[in-house]
C-alpha cells in the first residue's frame, strides 16, 4: 500500500471517528424507516460536504474526484459502524455512474450533484418476473411515440424504487431480434405518470425490495442511453462500473470470534461446545476461507494500485460469503439451543445470528451462487458457456 | 489465465527460478518413470536427485556467501510448489527444516559439517514425527533418548527409505525434544512397506539403542518441535497447492476436450461447478499459504496460526482437486494409465504425511486463541 493511500485511511478514520457516532449505532435506536432515511441523507450530505461522497466520480457532476482505491480505503472504514448506507448503495454504486457516464453533459450536471448529496435517491429497474438471472429475457416493452417512448409492463426486486427518484431502465424496443440484440436502455423519472410501486415483504426484516408497474408511461428520446438496442452492453456496463464492490468480511453476519465466543459458553451434553471437534472444524474451516480472502483481497488491492483490472476476486468472495453466513448461523442457533428460534425485535444481522441466518439474500442477489461458478468456470478457467437454446433466435419466436 | 497468482507478492528471482524449475520437470519426468516408482515400495528417483543436487535446489534457501540461492523461505516454497506440480518427490522440505535447525545453536555444530553436507547434496535427511496411533505429533511421543541412544518406533516417513539422517521429536529426562539420528547405522532398521503412494520412498523407523544428538537448544522443548513440524508443514501445504493447480487443469483440459451428448463436457453446469469449486478452493489455500509465508517471513507472532491454516486449506484443496479430477475424467481416471491417480495417491500421502487435518485443526483453534475469550480478530 501506497503512503499516499495510508495517509488517506488516516485522515478517513479520524474523520469518522469525529462524525460517525452521531449517524449509527444508538443513533439510529428506534428510528421509524422515514427517519432513518432522514438520517441517511444527513450523513451523506455531511459526507458530501467533506468530500467522501461519489469519492472516485468527477468534481464537476459533483464528486470527490478521487481514485478507486481511495473509495475502497474509505467505505472499509466506513462499514466498521452501523451506518444507514443502505439506501444509497444501489443509487451511488450503479445507476448513478452509468448516468454520469451516458446522459447528455448538461443533465450530469443537473442530476449528478444532488444524487450525491443524498437529496436524490436513483434505482436500477432491470429484474422482472420471467428474467433475474437472464437478464436479456426480459419484456417491458417500450414502443415510440411523438419524440419517445411509451413503456408497459413489470419490474420486480427494485430495491429503494418507493424512494427513489429516478429510476434507470431497460425495456425491449425491438422483440423481432434475438433478445441480446432487442433491449435500450432509459433513464426516468420515477413519479411520472402511470408508474406504481409496491413493496414486497421479505421472509427478514428488510424494506428494500418493491416490483414497479409501468402503465403507459412516457420517456423522452433524450433519455436514452445509447442508441436504441444498445440496453443490453449499456446493462453489463452498468453492472461492472462497480469494479470492486466492497463488503464486509462476515457478509453482515455476526464475525467469527462471535460464533466462537459463543463456543466457549454454550454446552453440548454437559460439555464446552469449543471442545467438540465438528465445532472446532467450522471455525477453522471459517478461518481458512477468511485468511485466504483476507489475502486474496490484499493482493487485488496492491494489483489495482499497479494498475491492473480487478480479476475474480469479488466473485470468489460473494460466494464463499454467503454460503459461510447461512451455515455458521444454522450452527450457531444449533449451539443456543432451543433459545435460539428467539428472535429480538431490536436485533440485527451483524450482532445477531437469527437475523443474519434468516436472510438468504447474500446467496441470491448481485449474481446467485450458480451464476458465479459459472462465471468463474468461463472467465478465469476458459470453459464454454452452458447451450442456450434461445441463441440467435428472434425474441418473440422463442417459447 | 488464472487471473491473479502470486505473481503480487513473491519478487522477479523467485519467479525466474520457478520458470527453470518447471522447465526441467516438464522436459525430464515421464509419466512411465513416475509410473516405475509407484510400483516399488520404498521407491526414490536417485536420478533426479542428482539432477537436483547439480542444480543447487538443496542450497535453496541458503544466503549466496554460504554457498546457496539466497531464495530463503519463499525459496524452498516456490521450489515445493514445483515439485507439487510434477508429483516428483525430493527430500528438499528435511534438508530446509534441518538447516533452519541447525543454524541458532552458536556452538560447534552438533553433528559435524552437517550443514555444509546438506548445502552441497551430500546428506539428505527426512522428518519423522509421526508415531502409530496418533492422527498428529504423540505427546509425549514413545520414541524415547537417553545417553546419546534412542528407542522406539516412528510411523510411516517419507524418504526414510533413503535419507542419511533423521529428525525426529522424542521425550528425554529435560521433556521434548528434536533429535538427529544417522540412518546407517546397527541400532536402525528401516522398514519399508506398501505405501498407497510408493512414489514417497516412505520407510517406518525402529530404533534400538541407535546413536543420536539432541539438535542444541534450538531443538529442545515442545515449542521447538511445534515450530519446526509448523515450518515443515507450511513449506507442504505450497507443495500441495502445485498439485492441486496441476490436477485442475487436467480436469479443464479434459473437460475441453471430451465431448458427451454432443458437447464438450466442459460445458456442463455439474462439471464447471466442480472445477469452479477445485478453483476458489486453491485460491484460498493459496492465500492462507502466501501469509503464512509473509507472516513467517517477518516474524509476526501469529506465524504458527496461519501456518495451520496454510496446511488445512491446502490439504483440503488438493483433496478435491485430486478426487474430482478423477470423477471428471470417467472411466479412465480409475486407470493405471492416466495421470490423475498419480495426484490421488499423492494429495492423500502429503495429507498424512505432516499431521492430518483433524491435528492441525485443533492447532489452528489454539494457536489463533479461540479457546480463550480475549481472541478479538485483529490478525490481518
Amino acid at each position: 500500500m501506497t503512503t499516499d493511500l495510508r495517509q488517506y485511511r488516516e485522515r478517513a478514520v479520524a474523520w469518522l471517528v469525529e462524525h460517525a457516532p452521531q449517524f449509527s449505532g444508538a443513533a439510529r435506536h428506534g428510528l421509524s424507516f422515514e427517519q432513518d432515511v432522514a438520517l441517511a441523507r444527513k450523513w451523506q450530505a455531511l459526507k458530501a460536504q467533506h468530500g467522501y461522497a461519489g469519492i472516485n466520480l468527477p468534481v464537476a457532476y459533483g464528486g470527490a474526484g478521487g481514485s478507486e482505491l481511495e473509495k475502497v480505503v474509505f467505505c472499509e472504514e466506513e462499514m466498521r459502524y452501523d451506518l444507514p448506507l443502505v439506501y444509497f448503495s444501489i443509487s451511488l454504486g450503479n445507476p448513478v455512474p452509468i448516468m454520469l457516464r451516458y446522459a447528455p453533459e448538461e443533465e450530469r450536471r443537473r442530476l449528478g450533484p444532488p444524487a450525491i448529496r443524498g437529496e436524490q435517491i436513483w434505482c436500477q429497474l432491470f429484474s422482472e418476473p420471467g428474467a433475474g438471472s437472464d437478464l436479456a429475457a426480459l419484456r417491458l416493452r417500450a414502443e415510440r411515440k411523438d419524440g419517445g417512448w411509451i413503456l408497459n409492463g413489470q419490474k420486480l426486486w427494485t430495491s429503494w424504487a418507493q424512494i427513489a427518484d429516478w429510476g434507470v431502465i431497460v425495456a425491449r424496443t425491438d422483440p423481432t431480434v434475438p433478445k441480446h440484440a432487442g433491449l435500450t436502455c432509459f433513464y426516468l423519472d420515477m413519479k411520472s405518470a402511470g408508474i406504481t410501486v409496491r413493496p414486497i415483504r421479505r421472509l427478514g426484516d428488510e424494506r428494500d425490495l418493491n416490483e414497479v408497474y409501468f402503465d403507459d408511461v412516457f420517456v423522452p428520446d433524450n433519455q436514452r442511453f445509447g442508441e436504441a438496442g444498445d440496453g443490453f452492453k449499456v446493462a453489463v456496463a452498468t453492472l461492472m462500473v462497480e469494479r470492486y464492490a466492497v463488503t464486509d468480511e462476515s457478509a453482515y453476519a455476526p464475525s467469527l470470534e462471535k460464533f466462537a465466543a459463543l463456543a466457549r459458553s454454550a454446552r453440548i451434553n454437559g460439555k464446552p461446545a469449543i471442545d467438540e471437534g465438528e465445532i472446532r472444524a467450522a471455525i477453522a474451516a471459517a478461518f481458512v476461507e477468511r485468511q485466504g480472502l483476507r489475502s486474496i483481497h490484499r493482493r487485488a488491492m496492491a494489483a489495482m494500485a499497479a494498475g491492473a483490472e480487478p480479476g475474480p476476486e469479488g466473485a470468489i468472495r460473494k460466494l464463499l460469503l454467503g454460503r459461510t453466513r447461512q451455515r455458521l448461523g444454522a450452527l450457531a442457533l444449533d449451539l443456543m439451543g432451543a433459545d435460539g428460534v428467539y428472535m429480538d425485535p431490536n436485533g440485527h444481522t451483524v450482532t445477531h445470528f437469527s437475523h443474519s441466518w434468516i436472510d438468504p439474500c447474500a446467496r441470491i442477489a448481485g449474481g446467485t451462487d450458480e451464476i458465479l461458478l459459472n462465471t468463474l468456470a468461463e472467465r478465469v478457467l476458459g470453459l464454454p458457456p452452458d447451450h442456450r437454446p434461445d441463441k440467435g433466435i428472434p425474441f418473440n419466436r422463442s417459447s | 489465465m488464472y487471473g491473479f497468482s502470486e505473481e503480487v507478492a513473491l519478487s522477479n528471482d523467485l519467479e525466474v527460478i520457478r520458470d527453470q524449475v518447471r522447465r526441467y520437470l516438464d522436459d525430464t519426468v515421464k509419466p512411465e518413470r513416475l509410473k516405475d516408482l509407484l510400483d516399488q515400495p520404498g521407491a526414490f528417483d536417485g536420478e533426479l536427485w542428482a539432477a537436483a543436487v547439480g542444480q543447487g535446489w538443496p542450497a535453496v534457501s541458503v544466503p549466496e556467501e554460504l554457498g546457496g540461492l539466497g531464495l530463503g523461505w519463499p525459496g524452498v516454497c516456490v521450489l515445493m510448489e514445483e515439485l507439487g506440480r510434477a508429483s516428483v518427490s525430493l527430500p528438499l522440505t528435511g534438508t530446509a527444516v534441518t538447516l533452519h535447525a541447525l543454524r541458532p545453536t552458536g556452538g560447534p555444530e552438533v553433528v559435524e559439517g552437517l550443514s555444509a553436507a546438506l548445502i552441497a547434496g551430500e546428506r539428505s535427511v527426512c522428518i519423522a514425527f509421526g508415531e502409530g496411533g496418533d492422527a498428529g505429533i504423540a505427546a509425549p511421543p514413545a520414541v524415547h533418548y537417553a545417553d546419546g541412544r534412542l528407542h522406539g518406533r516412528k510411523a510411516m516417513a517419507a524418504f526414510a527409505a533413503v535419507a542419511d539422517y533423521a529428525l525426529v521429536n522424542a521425550r528425554w529426562a529435560a521433556g521434548f525434544g528434536l533429535f538427529l539420528v544417522p540412518l546407517d547405522q546397527n541400532g536402525v532398521h528401516r522398514r519399508i512397506m506398501p505405501a498407497l503412494d510408493n512414489g514417497r520412498a516412505a520407510a517406518a523407523l525402529e530404533f534400538a539403542d541407535a546413536g543420536a544428538c539432541p539438535l542444541g537448544d534450538s531443538g529442545m522443548g515442545e515449542e521447538a518441535v511445534r515450530k519446526i513440524h509448523a515450518l515443515a508443514a507450511l513449506i507442504t501445504s505450497f507443495e500441495q497447492i502445485g498439485g492441486a493447480q496441476r490436477s485442475m487443469e487436467m480436469a479443464r483440459d479434459y473437460a475441453l476436450e471430451r465431448v458427451a451428448f454432443g458437447q464438450p463436457i466442459g460445458r456442463f453446469q455439474a462439471i464447471k461447478h466442480k472445477l469452479a469449486d477445485m478453483y476458489w478452493r486453491i485460491e484460498v489455500a493459496r492465500g492462507c499459504a502466501l501469509d503464512a509465508l509473509a507472516a513467517v517471513e517477518c516474524g509476526a507472532a501469529d506465524w504458527m496460526a496461519l501456518a495451520a491454516a496454510a496446511r488445512l486449506g491446502a490439504t483440503e484443496a488438493y483433496e478435491f482437486a485430486a478426487r474430482e479430477n478423477i470423477q471428471t475424467h470417467g472411466g479412465i481416471g480409475m486407470t493405471w494409465e492416466a495421470m490423475p491417480q498419480h495426484y490421488y495417491r499423492r494429495s492423500r500421502a502429503l495429507a498424512l504425511e505432516m499431521g492430518s487435518p483433524v491435528h492441525w485443526r485443533d492447532r489452528l483453534i489454539e494457536d489463533a486463541g479461540f479457546c480463550v475469550p480475549t481472541n478479538t480478530g485483529g490478525m490481518a
